[in-house]
């Protein structure tokens, strides 16, 4: 704010101001004098007048000065200028209406969402604008949309373009819409109203270059806020499952856009269905995570967490990737049954997967002979474990084709094992062919010790936090020892003896996954079943691989409105993907890729046609469109721009005078009523 | 104007007296007879006599130790005592040499305190400069006191004067005596005393009050302009003696309601500053400060013990006289 005067040298009139001080301190005195002789009491009544008289002497002198400075400065022509916040309308008769449509103009508040309110701004505009001026309408969500092609004057069009617009899921093209009007305006001077809520931390730092062409070409953009008040919030801005050893949990992050704390009634619903209720106090300005175990019995998908908001419902939902979490039907091929439990492989995987018996920590396995391998249904388990099985031939294709389609086999050998046997019915399945069977060392001395494992690796991240070093503690005396193979690609070393000797190799075939741990699961070759990582290795194992087996289909996370890509394997050539509703979603498939747009949240399925999932994507909104929040206003930009055009100047002649003139009555009428005491 | 023969009259009154009161008063010079102030003497003396004869009395008493008829008590004899109080036959008995004292009816010493300070000059001046002895607050104050000593030397009591403040008078300070002669001085210096000077009541009263006998009346007359603070505390010392203090309160009604048309500028003939008053304006504030003033000097004589009597210059001597003489109190006369 600033005090200019139009006439400064009427200033110098200001020396005026020394008449009243001069009235004050020559004031007219009594000349007659008279002896009293009561001058005691005379003096008592002048000492209790006299700071009441003091106060009103000074206020009257005060009152007679600052209406000598106000007439003075009456007479200066002052006037004020200061910042507005939004231009006047300057009357171009070029209009263009920039309506913002994107996520948070839903929000509700007063009755209506900021989207309605601003459709009727924009309306009463155009009914307030004399006949013959033009009209363009631009309206911007993820997306500029210029509704009309060139500027109109027909109100009743505009109108009925205005009231059709509805919110978009996504966030506001602001700067696409300046530039779609500077296309309306073809290079002519207009003015361009923003009907926003100016939300968001980049939309309009992101669109300040193209108001500055605008400004540049003579135009003038005038914001109109339509805010909420107070802006508020409560949106899901993440979600995402983490596992462990034993199932995992959901972590998800509730965003709070509001002045107060809210205690956000949250639902997480798991692809199968299953419902987990859970509350989440969201701080003022902040944001709050929450976690959720997941049952150890789930399926994999596309779950969702929704937190309820009565301001902005669209974005109260995030959908998260489930994998396969427990659950594995692990087909368990006893190849040698031993004579007493504890020379049987299958004795310890039994109650490695399942100590507790039946499927408590979500494993079911199920011990079968060699010949019980035609029972396999790749539809129902997950995994089979080959224990010391002497002769796979008559069941190679089955596995071969059993991998292929998404499950995983788990090899451990012992003295059953016959190499050209597994070479031949295994070929295609196997890492690398088994060469023979070789000593580490000798039965009386220690074994040789794994190395610790890379716990980056898939099947090892749950000992991150705990359970690498008992590793060290594993040890073989004699392994099945492999061909030369390259260690990358589909085939991954995981685990190695010290010295390099390979313990257990992976390869991926198809959409499944082959393990082979090089010595035996008894204690024949090696002292495995003993040790303390035993136990969470093989469930772990069981976890990752049952849950791969459906987790093979490709995972993906999109934002709305953007270009989704899912990987395909090899040899698909054609896909079926499902929207969020059940809907058909059209797809394209482009360098083994399938190419869609997600205009819907949720979760979309992508199949082979009539054929296995293959993929599933998980579509949000985001994040960023839900803070609802001001960081920066158009005005601000424009002001910076043009600041000429945001000042507002008011004459205050009229007003000191006439606030002159009061004074000096108020003056007088104190003098008046007081009287003069002494 | 008196002529030659009245103010022979006059010395002839005076006489020794006059002569005496030269002495204690260290007067140079023979007494200036002046005949207006002689005239004036004679008005005084007139005037006293015709109010102390509206007023009906009875005798009034005091009592001291005397020779006379009832037996009061014994006191060890003394060298300087007169020999014959000495009882004889308590001599013959103990070999005490006693005084016998008696009580008996005697005179009482009046003392008339009048404070004739410059605020009572305010008002019309009379001939040669002295104040008008009607319609003047020293006028008022001068006959009063005339009327009082009048009236007591009549009744046989030895009568003082005591000047504060004042001009002119040769005698300031006259203690108590009996005798026409003595009145008359006392009225001598009455008629010539004008207004003048400051008051310094508490300095005045204290000596006063010290040096008045045990028995005694005291009358005081004066204005009590000056803050009552100062000097009502000395009124104390006249309780704590037994004096008989009656305080005559002198005030002009019109000083006290600030009868004034118009704004002037105040001033007190004792000095100080001069103060603008625009009168119509304060007369309410004015109002309150006289209320407050008058109760506080009230409150404070006769919590010092003596009788308060109120004495507007415009109520009927007589009447003020009588309450001055009588015993008891009449309540305070509100301007």
């Amino acid at each position: 704010m600033s005090l200019s005067l139009l006439s400064p040298l009427a200033a110098a009139l200001s020396v005026l101001v020394a008449l009243p001080i001069l009235a004050h301190l020559t004031r007219q005195r009594p000349t007659e004098r008279l002896a009293y002789g009561a001058m005691l009491l005379v003096q008592r009544l002048v000492k209790r007048l006299r700071r009441r008289r003091a106060l009103k002497d000074v206020l009257l002198m005060a009152l007679r000065i600052a209406a000598v400075l106000l007439a003075v400065a009456a007479a200066a022509a002052p006037r004020i200028s200061w910042k507005g916040d939004i231009p006047t309308f300057e009357g171009s008769g070029r209009m263009v209406l920039l309506i913002d449509q994107s996520l948070s103009m839903a929000l509700v508040d007063g009755g209506g969402t900021l989207l309605e309110r601003a459709k009727a701004e924009a309306s009463a505009r155009v009914r307030s604008t004399p006949d013959g001026a033009r009209f363009g309408v631009v309206a911007f969500g993820p997306t500029s949309r210029a509704l009309t092609t060139e500027m109109t004057d027909d109100k009743n069009r505009v109108l009925a373009l205005i009231a059709d617009l509805q919110p978009t899921m996504g966030s506001g093209d602001l700067r696409g819409g300046m530039l779609d009007a500077r296309r309306l305006l073809a290079g002519e001077k207009g003015e361009v109203f923003v009907f926003s809520d100016e939300a968001g931390p980049s939309m309009i730092p992101e669109a300040e270059e193209e108001i500055g062409r605008l400004v540049a070409l003579g135009s003038a953009v005038l914001p109109v806020p339509i805010h909420a008040d107070p802006p508020r919030n409560l949106a899901v801005t993440a979600a995402h499952y983490g596992d462990g050893i034993e199932g995992g949990q959901l972590t998800f992050r509730v965003a709070n856009y509001g002045p107060t704390t809210r205690e956000a009634p949250c639902e997480v619903v798991l692809p199968d269905g299953q419902s987990i209720p859970v509350f989440v106090d969201a701080p003022a300005g902040g944001e709050a995570e929450a976690r959720v175990t997941i049952p150890r019995q789930a399926a994999s998908g596309v779950g969702r967490v929704s937190c309820d908001d009565p301001d902005l419902a669209l974005d109260d939902s995030r959908w998260f990737h489930l994998p396969q979490v427990g659950a594995s039907r692990v087909l368990i091929v006893d190849g040698d049954p031993g004579d007493t439990p504890v020379r049987s492989e299958v004795y310890f995987l039994e109650r490695a997967l399942a100590p507790w018996g039946g499927s408590s920590n979500g494993v079911v396995p199920e011990v079968v002979s060699p010949k019980g391998l035609g029972a396999l249904d790749p539809t129902t388990h997950r995994l089979v474990f080959l224990a010391n099985v002497a002769d796979p031939g008559p069941f190679g294709a089955r596995l071969r084709d059993f991998v292929r389609r998404g499950g995983s086999v788990v090899i451990s050998v012992g003295d059953n094992i016959t190499a050209d046997r597994y070479n031949a019915a295994l070929a295609g399945l196997l890492p690398s062919p088994f060469r023979g069977p070789e000593s580490l060392a000798d039965r009386a001395e220690e074994p040789v010790p794994l190395e610790l494992p890379d716990t980056s690796r898939a099947p090892f991240e749950p000992f991150a936090r705990g359970g690498r070093g008992a590793f060290s503690h594993i040890g073989a005396w004699r392994v099945m020892t492999l061909q030369p193979y390259a260690d990358a690609g589909d085939v991954r070393t995981l685990l190695r003896f010290t010295g390099g000797v390979p313990a257990l190799v992976s390869r991926d075939v198809g959409q499944g996954h082959v393990l082979v741990w090089t010595s035996s699961i008894d204690l024949g070759w090696s002292n495995l079943p003993l040790q303390a990582a035993f136990v969470p290795l093989t469930q772990r194992i069981a976890g990752w691989l049952g849950a791969e087996s459906d987790g093979a289909v490709a995972r993906v996370e999109a934002t709305i409105g953007a270009r989704v890509e899912v990987p395909l394997s090899d040899g698909i050539s054609d896909v079926d993907v499902r929207g969020p509703d059940g809907s058909a979603v059209r797809a394209t498939l482009q360098s083994g890729r399938a190419v869609f747009i997600a205009d819907k949240p949720g979760a979309y399925e992508v199949r082979v046609t009539d054929g296995p999932r293959v993929g599933w994507v998980a579509v949000n909104l985001d994040p960023d469109e839900s803070d609802v929040r001001r960081t920066k206003s158009l005005a601000s930009v424009e002001a910076a721009l043009d600041p000429e055009m945001f000042v507002r100047h008011q004459d205050l002649a009229e007003a000191a005078m006439g606030l002159s003139m009061v004074l000096l009555l108020a003056g007088a009428l104190l003098a008046a009523f007081t009287g003069a005491a002494t | 104007m008196a002529g030659p023969r009245a103010i022979d009259a006059v010395a002839g009154w005076l006489g020794r007296g006059a002569r005496e009161a030269d002495d204690r008063a260290g007067a140079p010079g023979p007494i200036p007879w002046d005949p207006i102030v002689l005239a004036r003497v004679r008005h005084l003396h007139f005037t006293a006599r015709v109010l102390a004869d509206r007023i009906v009395l009875g005798e009034h008493r005091s009592r001291r130790t005397g020779q006379a008829v009832e037996f009061a008590d014994y006191r060890e004899y003394a060298p300087g005592m007169d020999p014959r109080g000495l009882d004889w036959k308590v001599l013959a008995r103990s070999d005490r040499l006693v005084v016998r004292r008696y009580e008996t009816e005697t005179e009482l010493p009046v003392t008339v305190v009048l404070d004739l300070s410059g605020d009572l000059g305010t008002g019309e001046t009379g001939v040669g400069g002295l104040p008008s002895l009607t319609g003047t607050k020293a006028g008022y104050a001068i006959t009063l006191a005339a009327t009082m000593l009048y009236w007591f030397q009549r009744h046989g009591e030895p009568v003082g004067l005591r000047l504060i403040g004042g001009e002119g008078a040769r005698w300031s300070d006259l203690p108590p005596r009996g005798g026409r002669s003595h009145l008359q001085l006392l009225f001598l210096a009455l008629a010539s005393v004008k207004p003048g000077g400051r008051a310094e009541l508490s300095r005045t009263l204290t000596e006063v009050g010290a040096r008045v006998r045990r028995r005694s009346l005291v009358t005081v007359i004066t204005d009590g302009m000056e803050e009552p603070a100062n000097w009502l505390p000395a009124l104390r010392s006249f309780g704590r003696r037994g004096t008989d203090l009656r305080f005559v309160h002198l005030y002009d009604r019109r000083e006290l309601t600030l009868d004034l048309p118009e704004a002037r500028v105040l001033y007190s003939p004792e000095g100080g500053d001069e103060l603008p008053i625009d009168a119509p304006g304060v007369r309410k504030d004015f109002r309150a400060v006289v209320e407050h003033y008058l109760g506080e000097v009230r409150t404070g004589v006769l919590a010092a013990g003596g009788q308060y009597i109120a004495a507007p210059t415009d109520a009927p001597m007589e009447r003020v006289i009588r309450n001055l003489v009588q015993v008891g109190t009449r309540p305070v006369e509100m301007p």
